[in-house]
């Protein structure tokens, strides 16, 4: 074995999660724990006419048994929706808040109903075989047609035709004229599939209440304490001062661990009434049919031109499936995340969109990575090249035309969304010259005679990143005898590896190696105001006030350095975290060097750094050739090149492996995973690993190149833009382009995701001309 | 049930239910917690262990299953200092949330004991039983290539 040396690891994070050491919240034991499971309904629709649980209450272990009115009782609330916004014609959105158990009537297959606690998880388990409960059912829909048919069965008596709101953005009579007026104009309806989010960490909460401070501490994954805390003094009515959250290590996260669900309410609950710590961790069976899923969108684009090709105005007709409830963000996703790019990378007068948000017996839809910036982008991208092809031009000409120029900045779009920057012909350009565009046909042919049609696409995809909810991010830095600088934050990372490029922004500011700054988050710091992870805003968010923070410790210390020195304050300065000397001597001294110097007097040097960071557009050119093998209809992706412009860049590695693994989800998306209801009976067909399609290893992308086209913004500290999500926005169009151009080849008609063998083979099987 | 049972070279024992998983037995039981849990279906590899010096998934094996047996975790896997395939997979960058790590660094050193000079296919075979979900694991793939040749004798 080689001796380990703590700087052969590239991440700070990587020591313990390489050994097994690390911090889920599955892994904690306590004195006395006891263990929570959940009954399920087993149906999509159905009144509850009869439940006795009186067998599970006096089976072996149990402790405890609670249903809906128990909830009641403790006086808690419905799961949050965040945001609730007006139709048309200004009347309120009809929102249906999902409660923490069912009473009376189940809505989805998963849904919680009862809640047993146990001293083992197997005998919560077993007791919860033992309930009686009777159920009639009622006719379920599951797709938009079903929900918004006449008659159909409603699932809230409030939401009339299954209807939260017809929403709308943009100018409706600018686009029609537009229309009116057009040369050419085309239309593409996509859907961006119901997808389950499936972080590898399966949900998992556990809690204890401490009398003597009157505190119930929660211990479960987030993407930052504050924002689950809010959640849960929400449902629970508790006073905020009363909870706190401890977030350790997240196994990935996705939009999906933003949430506080039925699960943690109930943990807590439990953990007062029983003055014991209480678990639950969710089966990966259970966890899909309750985690909310992702997607479920289908978006109907309109664009009409002008006779040379110019945009004149884009419609997009959206239909926004809710799930059962609204919880969280479907509603922020159907509504303002689907609107605000709604031109894209592009100039375009005119805009308007229409959100139908609706209801189904499934599984209530959030946030999943991206959360309606992908399925836009994917929308934008998909319409463009459908224009173009229809109307005979080339698509890369079409949109060099219409691409907002880099003299534009800051542009403010027809919906009234200002982008700050890009040069986005500049990263098309870098994009094509790394992609080999000159030997394509002679790819084509070698791939033909494996058998297999080689379409290219490329797609030009922009998003918005997060502004984020709180006003402006906080971070507090104090230094340890050692010298050890700690930061304090709200933000909790998922596998995004903050505590690395956050001692890298230290260290290019104040030069302390990384080795001496820890990240701390998850500590409930209370007093500290800031955003969670979301919107890929954090390394901007949170690293530009430790920016500020390293500036004001630089400010700090120049009192101390001028004693030191025995000089003026005006005589000396400082560079990447030397103090220099301007005259005289022309001393020097690092600030690492200084802080080591003052052992334990180095705790008053201490600061909260700040900044307020504006929503930033991540943009860039992805290219994909995709071979589809004829005989079977399985496709592969043979070539992959990314250009981005994530703004500056300050981790390499990590903002290479987010792309890989956003590119890398889009292609699970492209290809297989789709969470499918079945129609009569509302069960979940794809319930598991088994029957749902998660990419694995291998198989899917041979070769993967990418690139940075850096345009930085200065609308943060750090120049930076966020780079989480790019990767599904970017490579959905490309892997789909690609898709339509080799189908285009045999004269087959454009397909939806996800571009499955079955379908593929069947589109190649019907299409007009052989290969 | 009785049963004993070196883990990590220490022999220990246990009185467990008959249908308690050997997962189970690793975390409840023995503390060992770097096994993860992270599906029900056989279908993950998170809960990745060796028994007898093979990868086996522990959430399919029933613990007294391994009565008189090897067990050895990840906890156990660099006993003196971090083993080849620990060190690639950080230094490749094959890892983002850590989830999945313990059970792909198992299944890795199983598969580079039965082939130690793979090819990338090779690699994504013999990995296709370990889902991620953060990497796409493009890095997973250079990291098992790095620790290949690391153990061969070749410095990456």
């Amino acid at each position: 074995m080689n001796a380990p040396t703590a700087h052969a690891l590239l991440r700070k994070e990587d020591q313990r999660l390489i050994t097994g050491t690390g911090q889920f919240s599955a892994d904690a034991q306590a004195v006395g724990m006891l263990y929570g499971h959940v009954i399920r309904s087993p149906h999509a629709h159905a009144r509850i006419t009869h439940m006795d649980v009186s067998a599970v209450r006096t089976a072996p272990g149990v402790r405890q048994v609670l249903t809906a009115q128990d909830v009641q009782a403790a006086g808690f609330g419905d799961l949050p929706n965040a945001v609730q916004v007006k139709n048309a014609q200004g009347q309120a959105q009809t929102v249906c808040t999902m409660p923490v158990l069912a009473h009376e009537r189940v809505l989805f297959v998963g849904q919680p109903l009862v809640w047993v606690v146990a001293d083992t998880a197997l005998q919560a388990q077993d007791a919860a075989e033992l309930a009686q409960i009777d159920y009639d059912t009622l006719d379920v829909v599951v797709t938009f047609e079903d929900a918004t048919a006449p008659g159909a069965v409603q699932l809230h008596p409030q939401a009339a035709g299954n209807t939260s709101v017809k929403f709308e953005a943009g100018d409706r009579a600018a686009v029609d004229a537009a229309f009116a007026k057009a040369h050419f104009v085309s239309d593409i309806a996509i859907d961006s599939q119901r997808l389950v989010g499936a972080p590898m960490e399966p949900r998992a909460v556990w809690a204890w209440h401490d009398e003597v401070r009157g505190m119930t501490h929660v211990h479960t994954p987030s993407q930052g304490v504050g924002g689950m805390a809010s959640y849960l003094t929400h449902i629970t009515r508790w006073d905020a001062a009363h909870i706190e959250v401890h977030t350790h290590d997240v196994g990935g996260s996705f939009g999906l661990r933003s949430s506080a669900y039925s699960e943690h309410a109930l943990v807590m609950l439990s953990a007062r009434q029983l003055k014991c710590p209480v678990r639950w961790v969710g089966s990966r069976s259970e966890v899909f049919v309750s985690d909310w899923h992702g997607r479920a969108l289908r978006l109907h684009g309109h664009i009409a031109l002008d006779a040379q090709g110019r945009i004149l105005a884009m419609r997009f007709e959206n239909q926004v499936d809710a799930g059962a409830y609204n919880v969280y963000f479907s509603t922020h996703i159907g509504a303002r995340n689907l609107s605000i790019t709604m031109g894209g990378a592009y100039q375009v007068p005119a805009l308007h969109m229409s959100s139908h948000i609706y209801f189904t017996n499934t599984v209530p839809v959030s946030a999943y990575r991206g959360a309606g910036r992908p399925d836009i982008a994917y929308a934008i991208d998909r319409l463009i090249d459908h224009a173009a092809h229809q109307h005979g031009w080339d698509g890369l000409a079409i949109r060099r035309k219409n691409f907002i120029p880099p003299q534009a900045f800051p542009y403010t779009t027809a919906n009234q969304t200002v982008y700050d920057s890009g040069h986005f012909e500049a990263v098309l350009d870098h994009a094509l010259r790394i992609s080999e565009p000159q030997g394509l046909a002679q790819r084509r042919a070698q791939a033909l005679q494996r058998g297999s049609l080689l379409g290219r696409g490329v797609a030009y995809y922009l998003e918005a990143s997060g502004p984020g909810g709180a006003a402006k991010d906080q971070v507090r830095g104090s230094f340890d005898a050692q010298g050890v600088l700690s930061l304090h934050a709200l933000t909790g990372a998922s596998g995004q590896g903050h505590e690395t490029s956050f001692a890298q922004i230290v260290e290019n500011e104040i030069g302390l190696p990384a080795s001496a700054v820890r990240y701390l988050a998850g500590e409930p710091e209370q007093d500290l105001v800031g955003n969670s992870t979301g919107g890929s805003r954090t390394l901007y968010g949170a690293g530009s006030a430790i920016k500020n923070l390293c500036q004001q410790l630089m400010t700090q210390a120049k009192p101390a350095i001028a004693a030191l020195w025995a000089c003026g304050e005006a005589d000396i300065t400082h560079a990447k975290g030397e103090w220099q000397e301007v005259g005289g001597a022309k001393r020097r001294l690092r600030f690492a060097d200084w802080i080591a110097s003052l052992g334990a007097q180095a705790a008053q040097v201490h600061a909260v750094g700040e900044a307020t960071s504006g929503m930033t557009f991540p943009n860039g050119c992805h290219i994909a050739e995709v071979e589809i093998h004829i005989a079977t209809g399985v496709a592969e992706v043979a070539h992959y090149w990314a250009v981005d412009d994530v703004g500056q860049v300050i981790s390499p590695e990590q903002v290479l492996g987010q792309v890989q693994g956003g590119v890398v989800q889009g292609m699970g998306q492209a290809f297989g995973e789709h969470a499918i209801y079945d129609r009569e009976t509302g069960q979940l067909l794809t319930g598991s690993y088994m029957d749902y399609p998660m990419p694995r290893a291998g198989g899917l992308v041979r070769h993967f190149h990418h690139e940075t086209h850096a345009v930085p913004t200065a609308l943060n500290l750090l120049g930076a833009k966020g780079v989480g999500e790019s990767g599904c926005s970017g490579s959905l169009p490309a892997l789909a382009n690609a898709v339509t151009d080799a189908l285009r080849q045999v004269g087959a008609p454009p397909i939806d995701m996800p571009f499955t063998p079955a379908k593929l083979w069947a589109a190649i099987q019907a299409a007009p001309k052989k290969p | 049930m009785k049963l004993n049972l070196t883990l990590n070279g220490t022999p220990r024992s246990a009185d467990v239910p008959e249908r308690t998983l050997l997962a189970d037995l690793l975390r409840d039981t023995f503390g060992m917690t770097g096994t993860h849990v992270g599906c029900d279906t056989t279908q993950c590899g998170c809960c990745t262990v060796h028994v007898d010096g093979q990868a086996v998934k522990s959430c399919t094996m029933l613990a007294v299953q391994a009565d008189g047996c090897t067990v050895t975790t990840i906890e156990g896997l660099g006993a003196d200092g971090l083993h080849p395939v620990q060190q690639a997979f950080s230094q490749c960058h094959g890892l983002q949330c850590g989830f999945c790590t313990p059970g792909m660094v198992m299944a890795s050193v199983d598969l580079l004991r039965r082939n130690p000079t793979p090819t990338a296919d090779q690699i994504a075979e013999g990995l296709s039983g370990n889902l991620c979900r953060c990497t796409g694991y493009v890095n997973i793939i250079r990291a098992v290539q790095q620790a290949s040749q690391t153990m061969q004798g070749d410095a990456p």
